[in-house]
C-alpha cells in the first residue's frame, strides 16, 4: 500500500512542477468550452469533458513516457508491476478530479437548468477513461509525439461521429458524452445508465490492458534464475 | 655528484645507516633524515625513508610505537630489536668487507 | 595540491591498493607529522601520491584482500543478436562475492547488453544467467526522474524496500557523500549537471544494498575528484561483501579489479 502511494505521490509532484504541461492541461478545455459557449448549451459542455478526456490522457501519456527509464529499476528496487501502473493511475486520477472541480463550477455558474449531478458523474467518467486510456498509449508508443498525435485523432474522432452510431459507442469517451446529454438535455435515464455502464467497462478494460502490458514489460525473465543468498 | 648514482648506492645501503643510527638510541623518520644529512649522507625524501623504515619494522628488525614528544605532535619512534643488532653487525661487516677493496681500487684510479 | 590534499590522494591509493585499514592510517599518519615538522612539497619529499602507495605496497605487503565469498553472479553461454547482427556470442563470468569484476571491449560489443542481459532488463537468445540475493542496477543515463528532487528519488527507492521516508533521505543522503555530492539541495534532478545527475544515478542504484551491483559506465561526466570517490565507494562495497560488475572502456582500471571479461575477444569479426 506505501508503495502505491508512493508512485502515486511521486506522479502528482511530476505533474504539478510541469508547469507549462499543467497550464495547456487547463486551458485546452477552457478553450473548447469557450467556441463552443455560443452555440447550444450542449455543445459547450460536450466540447468541455472532450476537453478533460484530452487533458488527463496527455498527462498520462507524459507519465507514463517519463518513467520508461525509472521504472525497470523500481522494479529491481522491490516494487512489483501492480504498484506501478495503478500507483501512476491514482496519482493521475487525482490530478484528474482536481483539474475538473474548477470547470465543474465554471458549469454551475454559468449555465442554468442542468442535472449538474451529471455533469459530476460525466466529468468523473472522462477521468476514470482517460487515466488508463493516456498511459496504454504511453506504454504501446515509445516516442510522446506519436502518442499525442493518436490521442489526437481519437478525441477528433470523438467529436465528429454522430454518437448515435454504433461505431461511436467503440469511442474511449462516449460515456461522457451519454451522461452529458443526460444532464444537459434532460433526456429519458437510459442514457445515464448506458453512459455509467460504458464507462465502467472502458475504464475496467484500459487498466485490464494496461496491467497486461506492464506484467509483459517488466516481467521477471526466464534466463535469470534467482538463487538464495549462502 | 650524478644524483642518480649516489640514489643507487644509498638505496642498497640505508637500511644499514638507519640500524647504525639506532643503535645510539630510538629515533623518529624526520629526525633520522635530519641525522643522515647531518652525517653528509646528503638530504634523504621522506620517500626513500619510510618504506625502508616499514621494512625493517616487517622484517623484525625495528619495532615502533607511537608517542606524543615533548611539545610537538605524536611521533613514531623506532627502536632497535636484538634481531636488528645481530643485522647490523653482519649486514656492516659485510658492508665494510665490500667497500675496503672498492675504495682501494677507485683511491688507485682516481691518484694515478 | 596542498599537503591535505596529497595526503588524501594516498590515503585513496593505500586504500585501492588493499592495505590493511590500520596499517595505512599509520603509513598517513607518519607522513603527515614528517610533512609537519620538515615542511616542503610533498611532491617532492614523498613524490607522487600513487608512486609512494606502490613503493609502501612493496615495502608491507598488502592484507590477502577478503577471501572472494560464493558465487553471487554466474552467467553462462550468452549469446544475443539483434536480426542477423550477433552482439554476445557465449559469453560468460562468474563474479563472487566481495570482488569487482570489469566488463571491457570495443564500442558497439556488447557491453551494455551483456549488463542488461544480467540485470533481466534484456532476454538473451541463449544462455543463463544466477544471481543470488538483491540485484542493483544503474544504467548508462536515464534512471532518474526529470521533475524529482534526489530526497523523492531516495523515498522512492526506499519505499520499494519498505523503508521509511526518514531513514531513506538519510540513508541517500549519506550514500551521496560517500561520492563527494551534498544531495540535500533543492534541485530537480533535470538541472542537475551531468555527473551530479549521474551520482544520483549511483546512489540510487545502492540504496537498496543490492548484494550484486551492476553498473553501466557509472562514471560519465565525473571529474578526476568525484572518480577517486567513485572507486573508494566500490571498493568499500567490495569489502562489504558484494558483488559488483562494472562496464567500462577506461583500461587503466583493470589493475584495481579482480575479473575482467573482454568482449571484443570473445567475439573477432561481431558477426553470425
Amino acid at each position: 500500500m506505501n508503495r502505491l502511494v508512493t508512485v502515486a505521490e511521486m506522479t502528482l509532484r511530476e505533474l504539478a512542477r510541469r508547469r507549462g504541461v499543467l497550464l495547456l492541461l487547463l486551458l485546452m478545455p477552457l478553450v473548447f468550452w469557450l467556441i463552443r459557449r455560443d452555440s447550444h448549451v450542449g455543445q459547450s459542455i460536450r466540447a468541455l469533458l472532450l476537453g478533460i478526456s484530452w487533458a488527463v490522457s496527455t498527462a498520462a501519456l507524459f507519465a507514463t513516457s517519463a518513467a520508461r527509464e525509472i521504472e525497470p529499476r523500481l522494479r529491481l528496487a522491490g516494487y512489483r508491476p501492480h504498484h506501478l501502473y495503478l500507483g501512476r493511475m491514482l496519482g493521475l486520477w487525482v490530478l484528474g478530479l482536481a483539474v475538473s472541480v474548477p470547470f465543474f463550477l465554471l458549469t454551475v455558474f454559468d449555465t442554468t437548468n442542468l442535472r449538474y449531478a451529471g455533469i459530476a458523474v460525466a466529468m468523473l467518467c472522462c477521468v476514470a477513461v482517460a487515466a488508463p486510456f493516456g498511459m496504454l498509449i504511453g506504454a504501446l508508443l515509445p516516442r510522446e509525439l506519436e502518442g499525442t498525435l493518436l490521442l489526437l485523432t481519437v478525441v477528433a474522432m470523438q467529436m465528429l461521429l454522430d454518437p448515435a452510431s454504433s461505431g461511436a459507442k467503440l469511442t474511449p469517451f462516449w460515456s461522457s458524452r451519454e451522461i452529458g446529454t443526460w444532464a444537459v438535455d434532460h433526456t429519458d435515464d437510459g442514457y445515464l445508465t448506458r453512459g455509467l455502464l460504458h464507462g465502467l467497462v472502458v475504464t475496467v478494460l484500459l487498466t485490464v490492458t494496461v496491467a497486461g502490458v506492464f506484467a509483459v514489460r517488466l516481467r521477471r525473465r526466464r534466463h535469470l534464475h534467482h538463487v538464495p543468498l549462502t | 655528484m650524478d644524483s642518480d648514482r649516489r640514489g643507487q648506492w644509498l638505496r642498497g645501503v640505508l637500511d644499514l645507516c638507519v640500524l647504525a643510527l639506532l643503535r645510539e638510541g630510538e629515533s623518529y623518520g624526520y629526525q633520522l633524515a635530519q641525522s643522515l644529512d647531518a652525517a653528509g649522507v646528503g638530504p634523504i625524501q621522506g620517500g626513500t625513508l619510510y618504506p625502508v623504515l616499514l621494512r625493517l619494522q616487517r622484517t623484525g628488525l625495528v619495532t615502533a610505537q607511537w608517542r606524543a614528544g615533548g611539545s610537538g605532535p605524536a611521533r613514531k619512534y623506532y627502536q632497535l630489536t636484538d634481531d636488528g643488532r645481530a643485522a647490523l653487525h653482519q649486514g656492516g661487516n659485510a658492508w665494510l668487507a665490500f667497500v675496503a677493496p672498492v675504495t682501494g681500487i677507485v683511491t688507485k684510479g682516481v691518484e694515478g | 595540491m596542498n599537503a591535505d590534499e596529497w595526503l588524501r590522494a594516498f590515503a585513496a591509493e593505500l586504500h585501492q591498493r588493499r592495505v590493511a585499514v590500520d596499517a595505512a592510517r599509520h603509513v598517513v599518519a607518519e607522513a603527515a607529522t614528517h610533512l609537519r615538522e620538515g615542511g616542503g612539497d610533498p611532491w617532492l619529499v614523498f613524490g607522487p601520491p600513487p608512486s609512494y602507495a606502490a613503493a609502501i605496497v612493496e615495502s608491507i605487503g598488502t592484507t590477502p584482500g577478503p577471501r572472494p565469498g560464493p558465487v553471487r553472479l554466474h552467467a553462462r553461454g550468452i549469446t544475443k543478436r539483434y536480426g542477423r547482427r550477433t552482439v554476445l556470442r557465449d559469453a560468460s563470468l562468474t563474479v563472487r562475492a566481495g570482488q569487482i569484476a570489469a566488463v571491457v571491449g570495443a564500442n558497439g560489443c556488447g557491453k551494455s547488453t551483456f549488463l542488461r542481459i544480467c540485470a533481466g532488463l534484456v532476454s538473451p537468445d541463449a544462455g543463463e544467467v544466477s544471481v543470488s540475493g538483491r540485484l542493483g542496477y544503474c544504467p548508462q543515463q536515464g534512471g532518474t526522474a526529470d521533475f524529482l528532487l534526489p530526497d523523492e528519488h531516495f523515498v522512492l527507492v526506499g519505499a520499494g524496500q519498505g523503508v521509511a521516508r526518514g531513514p531513506a533521505r538519510r540513508a541517500g543522503r549519506a550514500a551521496a557523500r560517500h561520492l563527494g555530492w551534498d544531495a540535500e539541495g533543492d534541485v530537480l534532478a533535470r538541472h542537475l549537471s551531468g555527473g551530479t545527475r549521474q551520482k544520483l544515478n549511483l546512489t540510487m542504484s545502492t540504496l537498496a544494498e543490492p548484494d550484486v551491483l551492476l553498473l553501466d559506465e557509472p562514471y560519465q561526466g565525473f571529474d578526476q575528484g568525484s572518480y577517486v570517490n567513485l572507486w573508494d565507494q566500490l571498493i568499500r562495497l567490495r569489502d562489504e561483501g558484494r558483488a559488483i560488475v562494472v562496464v567500462t572502456h577506461l583500461l587503466n582500471q583493470l589493475d584495481r579489479v579482480d575479473v575482467v571479461l573482454d568482449l571484443t575477444t570473445a567475439q573477432p569479426g561481431g558477426r553470425s
